[in-house]
């Protein structure tokens, strides 16, 4: 295991007659691709097209068409405006900030729902959005052809996204587990003054608020100004997304572990 | 002709990237040389203290954008460490297959530029088509040619898909006919012979001096190899053996490389052997709670910051396509790295050229600083 | 082998215009059109029209071959799109260079720097006055076109240095001085190999150095001299291997680095005008020229133009083998490429020049006309 492998030249590698060996290769290659050169047309083929992918099967020879799996290559995202919750995990795992949540038209105008707009000038393809996204309605499709003259054109809003969903193009089929072991949301309850505001924003609606029971106050005793209701979070509906965190008056939850 | 100085770069044919080489040359030898570099500069290490752990994955595949993978790689083994996280054997084996990947892509890669400097034309679309085939074989299992984002904190991303490993053998029996025709193209011909060899002599004894690693230290005949010295990953459960040659000029290195490639078609095998019949998960069940893997870290308005997670370190060195690189995390808590640094091994490669350049021709510059394989992106991070 | 010839067609369309038109014209003046000179002046301009496009064409086809074949041996396609098979794409490339700014850097000097492509386009394009392309070529009838030919040839390495040294860049001027070093030195065995040529030929005059090849090509007696011819032709066309004064790893692009839009296009065109010519010697000195194979029959033969047809086929396969040894091989180094010049090349063509005065003194050159030479 340990024997020195020497990188010498072999005899068998020196030239014969100075340059009779290169030239010889090349008139190879040269019959080779006169049959078919491994490049491939790309606006009129495409490797991604069954039919073509098929032609150029692998094969001693045929040097091009090993991605078979184009299925996972991460282009567009599509988005299924329908099912998306706007937890707001895609824009959050965002590195480059290029996910902004807008509103979608329609809806109640008063709460509208918010969806994400993606700048395709900043977005680097990571993924993780896809990745965070508890509901699998963002996905990344196997579009690659984004150019435009303008730059405003690159700014992908919620609609047209949804509009590429809706070519079922393929998408990423990867779908991530949840790891078992995600911290979950936890109260802390002398702060909480029972706003409803976390119960009201939570997209899963997983946040239900139950009574606490009032306790007895001394006549003259200072009461908390307060409603006499507490949230309690279903964990296995939620998503994780911290909404509820970011919208306590009081900063009454947390991350933590349940017990 | 009296001497004066000249500017190969910022950009220039020769450079790959963007460096600026000052040569002094009298007439066409050189007398003097002086490499710049800096021009691509992103500050990445500084970026990486802004992102989460996972995130900084991201900027990993633009450090270095010929080896992606192999840095991916580095950092996550400094990550894990700092973090106090094991992943599970067969994201191992799946790391360590992308590096040895890596390697091949980016040899092939090394191969098509320095041929290219040479002026042979057709090698350098052989390179790039046979190189083609690893990024369409990453493509497979990453969903990117270029810049994966694969590996994770505590694992990989996802599992390889179903086939994976026989189109891999077929890629790597389609490159073990290539290297032959590559040899054929270069060593077979004379006036490569007559160009590389006794060109950009750099003894051991400088290499050591000047920091210089990787196949430019392997070509100087001294074995040093992290997978052999310092096995990290699954490299101790590979059967493979390091490519050395002595003689310390371009052709050494041609060799080293080449040969570089074949051992790790070989390892590849033993690997993907092993890929086949050991499943299991690919991410590690205990992770830090608060870093969600795989998922992005939740929210990023600091939420974390307020609560006191386990302290560590992490150092990780691996042995990069272009030599030795290292990483180094703080990990102070909190949901970012508090410090990362790197060392680039392609940096110390390149400032050591005073030593094998000097006393050359000026047509000798493209060839030897193709043999020191110039990835920028990693030089200036 | 008689028949047409483009400098006879281009005779017949001069008399027949100038005839035509002093038909209706009285007496004096119709006398003074059909005077013979002023129909052969005619007919050279008209000869010199045809062959001042044909070139150019053909090197624009020449390119267009380059870029097929080089694709090919490269494992992909080459220019496709552009008209069937890519054809018009250096048309499309020529008009767009030819559109853009002429631009000149500001310390530069200005006559060298504009005087230098303009002279290397002309100075190339003169050649082609001069090599026959088939028989009965009377405009270039001159007793010592060979000679002729590579003086004009050998031009080149001035202008070249002109506009290097003009365009005040260190790497042009490095270029230009390669340049300059690299043509002087590959001179010589050039030279010396069709000297060989000449010794088995008897003529310093390209059509009768055709002729004397009717019976067996001179590839086969005069294979040394051929070699060398080739190596010299590649130095000085600065084709790879020898291609070291553009050699672009190092030089960026020579001692054209400077230049834009159409002067980049002269140098360009010019390159490739030189490659042509330097094929067409090939064809010329060693494979037997426009001479139709015998196998052809006799129609096919008396075709107008059939000779030149031939010639070109020939002109392009030679060319072929250009490309293929660029797309193998790698360049040389400065010094390397003088000594292979001085130190390999001349020996090598001297012995050549010997070796075709034995073959002559023994008298056993028709021994070749056994050798393969498809053209007899």
């Amino acid at each position: 295991m340990t024997d020195e492998a020497t990188a010498t030249e072999k005899p068998s590698d020196n030239p014969i007659l100075f340059v009779a060996k290169p030239m010889l290769t090349a008139a190879r290659q040269f019959a080779r691709s006169l049959v078919r050169p491994s490049t491939v047309v790309y606006p009129f083929e495409r490797l991604e097209d069954p039919a073509f992918r098929k032609e150029v099967a692998v094969a001693p020879g045929k040097p091009i068409g090993v991605g078979a799996i184009w299925d996972n290559y991460r282009g567009v995202h599509a988005l299924n405006i329908n099912t998306c919750i706007s937890c707001n995990l895609c824009a959050f795992s965002c590195p480059d900030l290029c996910i902004d949540m807008v509103n979608v038209p329609g809806g109640d105008p008063k709460h509208p729902k918010k969806c994400p707009q993606i700048d395709y000038g900043k977005c680097s393809y990571c993924g993780f959005c896809s990745d965070a996204c508890p509901e699998g309605c963002l996905t990344m499709t196997t579009r690659y052809e984004l150019s435009t003259p303008k730059r405003a054109e690159m700014i992908y809003s919620p609609t047209r996204l949804f509009e590429i969903y809706r070519t079922k193009l393929p998408m990423n089929p990867i779908r991530l587990e949840r790891p078992e072991n995600e911290d979950s949301i936890l109260l802390e309850p002398p702060l909480c003054i029972g706003c409803n505001a976390c119960s009201r924003d939570c997209p899963t609606n997983c946040i239900t608020m139950v009574d606490v029971t009032k306790p007895e106050f001394k006549p003259g005793e200072k009461q908390p100004r307060r409603i006499w209701k507490e949230p309690v979070i279903n964990d296995s509906d939620c998503v994780r997304c911290g909404t509820c965190i970011s919208v306590c008056p009081k900063e009454c939850l947390f991350w933590g572990t349940r017990k | 002709m009296s001497e004066m100085w000249l500017n190969m770069g910022p950009q220039h044919p020769m450079t790959h990237g963007l460096w600026n080489l000052r040569v002094k040359i009298d007439g066409e030898m050189i007398l003097d040389c002086d490499p710049e570099m800096g021009y691509l500069h992103r500050g990445i290490e500084k970026i990486s203290e802004d992102r989460h752990y996972n995130e900084v994955i991201t900027l990993m595949d633009r450090c270095c954008y010929v080896a992606g993978l192999a840095w991916e790689h580095l950092y996550i083994l400094a990550a894990e460490q700092a973090l106090h996280v094991t992943p599970p054997e067969r994201a191992d084996y799946i790391r360590a297959m992308c590096d040895e990947f890596q390697r091949i892509a980016s040899h092939l890669m090394w191969y098509a530029a320095f041929v290219q400097d040479l002026g042979l034309m057709s090698p350098f679309l052989y390179g790039m088509r046979d190189r083609d085939l690893v990024l369409d074989l990453f493509q497979s299992f990453t969903g990117a040619r270029m810049t994966y984002e694969y590996q994770r904190v505590g694992g990989v991303r996802s599992d390889l898909p179903a086939g994976f490993t026989d189109r891999a053998r077929k890629v790597l029996d389609w490159l073990d006919e290539r290297y032959v025709e590559y040899d054929r193209l270069c060593l077979g011909s004379t006036i490569f012979r007559e160009r590389c060899d006794d060109l950009g002599k750099l003894t051991a004894r400088d290499c050591i001096a000047t920091g210089v690693t990787g196949p430019m230290l392997r070509s100087a005949g001294l074995k040093r190899d992290l997978r052999k010295d310092r096995p990290y990953s699954i490299y101790k459960q590979l059967d493979f053996d390091v490519a050395v040659a002595d003689a310390a000029d371009v052709t050494a290195r041609y060799l080293v490389r080449m040969e570089e490639m074949r051992q790790s078609s070989r390892m590849l095998r033993q690997i993907l052997d092993w890929l086949d019949h050991h499943p299991g998960p690919v991410l590690a069940d205990r992770l830090p709670r608060w870093l969600g893997a795989p998922y992005a870290p939740q929210g990023r308005e600091g939420y974390l910051l307020k609560r006191n997670y386990p302290k560590g370190l992490g150092f990780s060195s691996v042995e990069e396509p272009h030599g030795e690189a290292q990483a180094y995390v703080v990990n102070e808590g909190g949901e970012h790295p508090y410090r990362v640094k790197f060392r680039s091994p392609v940096f110390a490669n390149i400032s050591a050229a005073r030593h094998y350049l000097v006393g050359y021709h000026v047509a000798d510059i493209p060839p030897i600083m193709g043999s020191v394989d110039v990835c920028v992106g990693e030089v200036d991070r | 082998m008689g028949g047409a010839t483009l400098f006879s067609v281009s005779d017949t369309l001069a008399s027949v215009l100038l005839n035509g038109l002093g038909s209706i014209f009285p007496q004096p003046i119709h006398g003074w059109l059909t005077n013979p000179d002023l129909i052969l002046g005619l007919a050279v301009l008209i000869f010199g029209a045809i062959l001042l496009a044909a070139s150019m064409i053909n090197t624009i086809v020449l390119i267009w071959w380059e870029r097929k074949l080089l694709g090919r041996f490269m494992d992909r396609r080459g220019a496709m799109h552009v008209g069937y098979a890519g054809l018009l794409q250096n048309f499309a490339d020529g008009l767009k260079l030819f559109r853009k700014n002429t631009f000149r850097p500001r310390e530069s000097d200005s006559l060298g720097f504009y005087a230098g492509p303009v002279a290397y386009m002309v100075t190339s394009l003169i050649i082609f006055g001069i090599l026959p392309i088939s028989s009965g070529w009377n405009s270039g009838a001159l007793p010592l076109s060979l000679l002729l030919a590579l003086a004009i040839f050998s031009f080149a390495p001035l202008f070249i240095f002109v506009s290097a040294w003009s365009s005040n860049n260190k790497y042009s001027l490095m270029g230009g001085m390669r340049s300059a070093a690299q043509m002087i030195a590959y001179e010589v065995p050039l030279l010396l190999a069709v000297v060989a040529v000449v010794v088995v030929s008897g003529s310093f005059d390209l059509a009768t150095i055709v002729q004397e090849q009717q019976n067996y090509w001179f590839w086969g007696p005069l294979f040394l001299a051929l070699v060398v011819f080739v190596a010299g032709m590649l130095a000085e066309m600065e084709r790879i291997p020898f291609d070291l004064p553009e050699a672009e790893a190092e030089l960026v692009e020579g001692w054209n680095t400077e230049y834009g839009g159409m002067l980049f296009a002269f140098f360009m065109l010019a390159d490739y005008l030189r490659a042509l010519v330097g094929s067409i010697l090939v064809v010329l000195l060693f494979l037997g020229g426009w001479t139709m194979p015998g196998w052809v029959p006799s129609a096919a033969t008396s075709f107008p133009l059939a000779g030149i047809v031939w010639f070109m086929v020939k002109t392009y396969a030679v060319f072929g083998l250009f490309v293929w040894i660029r797309a193998s091989l790698p360049r040389v180094r400065t010094d390397q490429l003088l000594r292979i010049g001085w130190n390999r090349m001349i020996p090598l063509s001297l012995a050549s020049v010997f070796l075709a005065a034995a073959l002559v003194l023994v008298r056993c050159l028709p021994v070749f006309g056994c050798l393969p030479s498809p053209g007899v």
